[in-house]
């Protein structure tokens, strides 16, 4: 790549005359200049070091405050049937304050109307009172930033008028020195009160318990990984009471390990993204997620398709319709859908574009459907049940201050 | 690429503390620094997704603590 | 000295800071007028005009300047000149092709700082300095290092403890930010100039960068940059860029141009500096010297 330099290397005017390099030190000779050895400070020499800091950032509250509304759309549907509608618009809000610190809040309003999915048609009688809810939920979080670390407080709360829940997490992370590593913990708490429409779960009460840890690591300048565990303990009423037949453990254990990759490619300035969360409960679902994103801007816009496929293994108690012979109360049952063995596909797109001063819009479309031949790696095959489907979409406008 | 990087990441599902990696120095962390880059995503899109899956799906976690429950029939 | 020039300080009142900052533009435009090469009436052109004649007695500002530039042709073995400008007569950087080497050579015969002669001060008489006929010197690589040094000076003199001052990229920072963060400053990729390469975060002191793309054509596939080997007459080839973090902007500026002249052995000389530095090399790679963890 260099060819041989000869110019460079033929000294012509009396090379005789260069001076050995002195040792002499470029920083005694300027403290000479006049004025400039009174600018330094006495602790210089001692925090010479500490010139080129090493702690690469510290931990900081964001430095503008956002605000996002987002309106959600969603629609399942099996064959012949269409099932549930759910119309979301959403409020959020993030801004920092006294300097150290930031607030959060989310607020989500669900109009719910239709049918969840119904595998038995002996019960499509019951259930004909369909679905329409409300459900409002909000939440609010006070996050403190230090040095290298951040301490975070939510209060979460969600009502509909079969179910209230209240939840308070807390986390904290930490990261090193160098600001190549960051570590995770958190717990959180929640005590929902069920009241079913039908009577049938009357003054219910769940209680959860939940707790994280999690590492983020930097690997190069273009890649970074995270890999968290969750577990979560559960104490109460499961069960679905609006399936005839629906006797579920009162507790389940969970636990969730999720590793997420992002990788920078320079030449395109586009980023990979790659996930994978494998899922294991008391009621004996296991379950992995993969999911696949491309990240890609182009001028002012960003376009980001993506790929998720998602298996799971039947729960211990889910028994494909018909009703199972030889069934003994008092053992847990269940044949709702989601708790069968099935594989999905999301694929999705979504289209990003930012504005002068600040302004953002988004619209994301997303196709889902979920089979029982799609299902991989765990336990049995249940039996085929019809494919369910679903489309999703949001469309978002936000603004930074 | 470095070759070291799929060892890396092997070590890294594992769980184990990376010191051993390159450690990457602040001024190298620009690309870091972009949005693609985070785990944070965005907050309205993430709480609705991950909304749906838990309750199509029955799955659930990984992501962070709190956020309550529903009764997501 | 035309370049970009920017200020920030954080002052207790609006009156505070604009006094600091009258007192900064007062003090860059003192040094700019009395080193300027373009003025006639600068103490530079003073002296060159005199080249060939008497000494020319010296200010022990102008005197102070001129023994820094003795110190780094000394610590450089010759490769840092301020000797060297005349070199500017056949590298026209507009111009988009190499000289000749006989245009070179001719140059070549007027550049030497050891041929200068300097008398020392003393009781009789004021320091002094007599150029051979012909040549010429000028204070690029340390003016502009020099001024960011004393403009920062004039700022703490006005009772400023938080801010920086930064010369075409020569940054010297007064104090760090008024929560006491530092500043975070970014280095410009050397290919890519709507681009940072780096950044680092600097609380105090100097800050300074050298690099093949400050001026420089593309002639047949290879780069000319406006470093010129004062030995040689040819642009120096290595680094894309050095930038060295120093206490003092003077300093962090001649030793980052210093490592630029030493071509591939600039890794070598920076690690025998001890300042903290970082270095993108000739494909573009990055090497820093890192702090004890």
């Amino acid at each position: 790549m260099h060819e041989k330099r000869e110019m460079n290397d033929r000294p012509r005017n009396g090379a005789g005359d260069a001076p050995p390099p002195d040792k002499i030190s470029l920083l005694s000779a300027a403290l000479a200049l006049p004025g400039l050895a009174a600018t330094l400070l006495s602790t210089v020499a001692a925090t010479l070091p500490a010139l080129l800091s090493s702690a690469a950032q510290a931990e900081e509250p964001p430095d503008h405050s956002a605000i996002d509304l987002k309106y959600l759309y969603y629609h399942d549907y099996q064959p012949g049937e269409g099932r549930m509608r759910i119309s979301a618009p959403s409020f959020h809000l993030l801004a920092p304050f006294a300097d150290r610190w930031s607030v959060e809040t989310a607020i989500v309003v669900d109009a719910i109307s239709g049918a969840s999915p119904l595998f038995h048609d002996t019960l499509s009688g019951a259930s004909g009172l369909g679905v329409n809810d409300l459900r409002k939920a909000g939440d609010v979080k006070l996050t403190r930033y230090f040095d290298r670390g951040a301490v975070g407080m939510q209060f979460a709360y969600s009502t509909e008028h079969d179910y209230v829940s209240r939840a308070l997490s807390v986390d904290a992370r930490l990261s090193t020195p160098d600001n190549n590593t960051t570590f995770t913990a958190g717990a959180g708490h929640a005590e929902d009160d069920i009241d079913s429409v039908n009577l049938v779960a009357r003054g219910q009460h769940k209680r959860t318990t939940d707790l994280l840890a999690g590492v983020t690591q930097v690997l190069t300048p273009n890649d970074i990984i995270q890999s968290n565990l969750t577990y979560s303990i559960g104490h109460g009423y499961y069960s679905d009471p609006y399936k005839a037949i629906d006797v579920r453990p009162d507790h389940r254990d969970q636990f969730a390990w999720l590793t997420r990759w992002n990788h920078y490619v320079d030449a395109v300035d586009g980023t990979l993204r790659l996930s994978a969360r494998y899922y294991h409960d008391t009621f004996g679902i296991r379950a992995l997620a993969l999911l696949t994103e491309w990240v890609q801007p182009v001028a002012s816009w960003t376009i980001t398709p993506s790929l998720r496929y998602y298996t799971q293994g039947a729960s211990d108690f889910y028994r494909d319709p018909p009703f199972p012979q030889g069934f003994r109360i008092g053992e847990p049952y269940s044949a709702d859908q989601r708790l069968s063995a099935f594989g999905a596909i999301t694929a999705g797109v979504k289209l990003a574009k930012s504005f002068a001063g600040g302004w953002r819009a988004d619209f994301k479309a997303e196709y889902y459907e979920q089979r029982n031949d799609w299902h991989h790696l765990f336990g049995s095959d249940s039996k085929p049940l019809k494919p369910f489907k679903a489309q999703f979409y949001q469309v978002g406008l936000g603004k930074d201050f | 690429m470095r070759l070291a990087k799929p060892t890396c990441l092997v070590i890294t599902l594992a769980l184990s503390l990376l010191s051993g990696c390159a450690a990457v120095p602040a001024w190298e962390k620009g690309n870091l620094a972009k949005p693609s880059m985070t785990f944070n995503g965005d907050p309205l899109d993430e709480r609705f997704t991950q909304h749906i899956y838990t309750s199509k799906e029955n799955a659930s976690g990984g992501y962070g603590v709190g956020g309550g429950g529903c009764g997501c029939n | 000295m035309a370049s970009p020039a920017e200020v920030r300080i954080d002052a207790a009142s609006e009156g505070a800071a604009q006094h600091a900052f009258g007192a900064i533009q007062r003090e860059v435009e003192r040094i700019e007028t009395k080193y300027s090469r373009y003025r006639p009436d600068s103490v530079l052109s003073d002296i060159n005009r005199n080249a060939g004649g008497d000494p020319v007695a010296l200010d022990e500002e102008t005197a102070a300047l001129l023994d820094y530039a003795a110190a780094c042709w000394s610590q450089s073995g010759g490769l840092f000149d301020i000797t060297s400008g005349v070199l500017r007569s056949v590298w026209d950087f507009k111009r988009n092709r190499p000289p000749r080497p006989e245009e070179v050579d001719a140059v070549l015969a007027r550049i030497g700082w050891q041929r200068v002669r300097r008398g020392a001060r003393s009781s009789a008489s004021p320091a002094s300095i007599a150029l051979e006929a012909g040549m010429e010197i000028d204070f690029g690589g340390i003016g502009k290092e020099y001024a960011a040094d004393r403009a920062m000076a004039a700022a703490v003199d006005a009772g400023i403890r938080h801010g920086f001052v930064n010369l075409g990229g020569d940054i010297r920072v007064i104090g760090p930010q008024a929560d006491g963060r530092p500043w975070r400053i970014g280095i410009v990729h050397p290919r890519d100039p709507e681009r940072t390469i780096a950044h680092l975060e600097l609380g105090e002191g100097g800050l300074a960068t050298s690099g093949d793309y400050e001026r420089f054509f593309e002639f047949e596939g290879r780069r000319y940059c406006h470093l010129l080997n004062p030995r040689t007459g040819w642009p120096v080839d290595g680094p894309q860029s050095v930038s060295v973090v120093a206490p003092l902007c003077t300093v962090a500026g001649s030793c980052a141009t210093i490592a630029m002249l030493h071509g591939d052995g600039a890794d070598a000389y920076l690690r025998e500096q001890g300042f903290a530095y970082l270095l993108i090399d000739r494909d573009g790679k990055i090497l820093q010297e890192s702090l004890p963890r």
